[in-house]
């Protein structure tokens, strides 16, 4: 998906070194440094907290609670150890995370007092339909995930966390963490319509 | 009917790339005697590779960008000394707290990394909030002063505005005292939290200082808790200092005695 030619990748250096200079100067308590910071960043900030939260109101929440950890810890950015961006969408993936295992656990309690939450099978179909229309695959197919499905992938892949792992911070036997990335890897791919 | 050791269950692992060492070295078997696993885990390594991290990007909303700015403004940085406890917290999901007791970020944020969390000015933060955010709601701001809602809009300005600075200092006795200004706007607030209520027959008054001459900014209120925030009268000009004095009830015209906090713009 980022197939990168030469120009572009001199861009993104010149991109990469602009977002160092600003992160430094964030550290040092330039608030205007910050603003800069925040319009080259926040788009993509947003468009990856709404692809693993879904939610609108709440990627919004999500992307102010990063760029609230952004001012606080700029400091601590090393332009060393990686680039701003992926140090920036690191964080935003880890909040995104706890956001939705926030709501997946609130769905359990939910659950656990009786409380079901129906998806009707034609407001499923109404719903793929529209989002094929709009594009979007990968955000559609996301979409298509329940949130249990869409957590444990999400601390898999960009959590990087292992089975045993992600069973602990849920607090569910390993046997239903593989069940349940395997259902929604299934999904995953029937929705993007992969066949080999 | 459980099949937590069937090695069919590890594919999916296995193209998101976050299986151990041992359980690839299992599935890797299992691929190598079965073709069928081979057609699905190629086919699981085209969904994930899908995955990108690259989401297109989608412009937030503009007021979001104030409600940033505004609580920026009013929290405090961490140094970069990479001793604290917090750094691994940072750098990893520990995954330890329960999702069930997950609060506000701001809130953890505050709980682990301010020492002494300014209180007044969280509050002063989450009245921002709400102003921007078009959402007043009158009381909301629990201990807030009427002056103090009353000024909010203008702290909201301030804080909000692209030239907006911030210096602190400590008071003597123990506190703090943060001017927050905009040089654009030519307006300043002071937050104070541990300041002593001044004796009953005298007041604290805020100042504006050039050189050696002082112009009164108002009388500052300070609440019970010793917490409070004022958007200070008058134009603030390139340079100015923020003095604070004890002066008789009701004010004076110049400063009486020695400022008992400055602030250097």
């Amino acid at each position: 998906m980022t197939a990168g030619t030469g120009p572009e990748l001199e861009g993104a250096d010149a991109a990469s070194a602009q977002l160092d200079a600003l992160l430094h100067r964030v550290a040092r308590g330039d608030q205007a440094a910050f603003g800069d910071l925040y319009d080259l960043t926040a788009p993509r900030v947003l468009g990856m907290v709404l692809r693993l939260v879904i939610d609108r109101a709440q990627s919004e929440e999500v992307t102010q609670e990063v760029f609230l950890e952004i001012w606080q810890s700029a400091s601590r950015f090393d332009p060393n150890k990686g680039k701003a961006m992926t140090w920036i969408l690191t964080m935003a993936r880890r909040r995104a995370i706890d956001r939705i295992r926030a709501s997946q656990a609130a769905r359990d309690r939910d659950t656990r007092v009786g409380v079901r939450h129906f998806q009707g099978e034609y407001d499923d179909v109404a719903e793929t339909a529209e989002l094929r229309i709009e594009g979007g695959k990968v955000d559609a197919a996301m979409r298509e995930l329940s949130d249990a499905q869409r957590l444990v992938i999400s601390l898999a892949y960009y959590g990087g966390q292992s089975h045993s792992e992600i069973a602990d911070n849920l607090g569910v036997p390993i046997g239903t963490v593989k069940t349940r990335l395997r259902d929604g890897m299934i999904r995953l791919r029937t929705v993007m319509g992969v066949t080999s | 009917m459980t099949h937590d050791d069937d090695p069919e269950l590890l594919a999916p692992g296995y193209a998101l790339g976050s299986l151990t060492p041992a359980e690839t070295a299992a599935y890797e078997a299992f691929l190598a005697r079965s073709p069928s696993a081979r057609a699905e885990a190629e086919e699981f390594q085209r969904v994930a590779a899908a995955l990108t991290l690259d989401a297109p990007p989608v412009n937030p909303p503009a007021q979001l960008k104030a409600r940033i700015l505004a609580q920026v403004a009013a929290t405090p940085q961490l140094p970069a000394d990479s001793d604290t406890p917090l750094q691994p917290d940072e750098l990893a999901d520990s995954g330890a707290e329960d999702p069930a007791e997950l609060g506000p970020a701001a809130l953890r944020a505050r709980a682990r990394w301010s020492r002494r969390p300014i209180i007044v000015m969280a509050a002063a933060a989450a009245a921002i909030v709400l102003f921007v955010g078009g959402a007043l709601v009158g009381g909301v701001f629990g201990g807030g002063t009427s002056l103090e809602q009353a000024q909010s809009p203008t702290l909201a300005q301030i804080v909000s505005s692209p030239d907006s600075q911030r210096a602190s200092v400590p008071i003597a006795g123990g506190g703090t005292a943060t001017l927050v200004w905009s040089g654009e706007l030519g307006k300043s607030a002071l937050f104070v939290d541990g300041l002593d209520t001044p004796p009953a027959d005298k007041t604290y008054e805020l100042w504006y200082m050039r050189g050696d001459s002082a112009q009164s900014a108002g009388i500052l209120q300070v609440g019970r808790d010793g917490t409070s925030w004022q958007v200070l009268n008058g134009t603030m000009q390139g340079g100015d200092s923020v003095g604070v004095t004890v002066e008789p009830k009701g004010g004076s015209t110049t400063p009486s005695g020695t400022p008992i906090i400055v602030i250097q713009s």
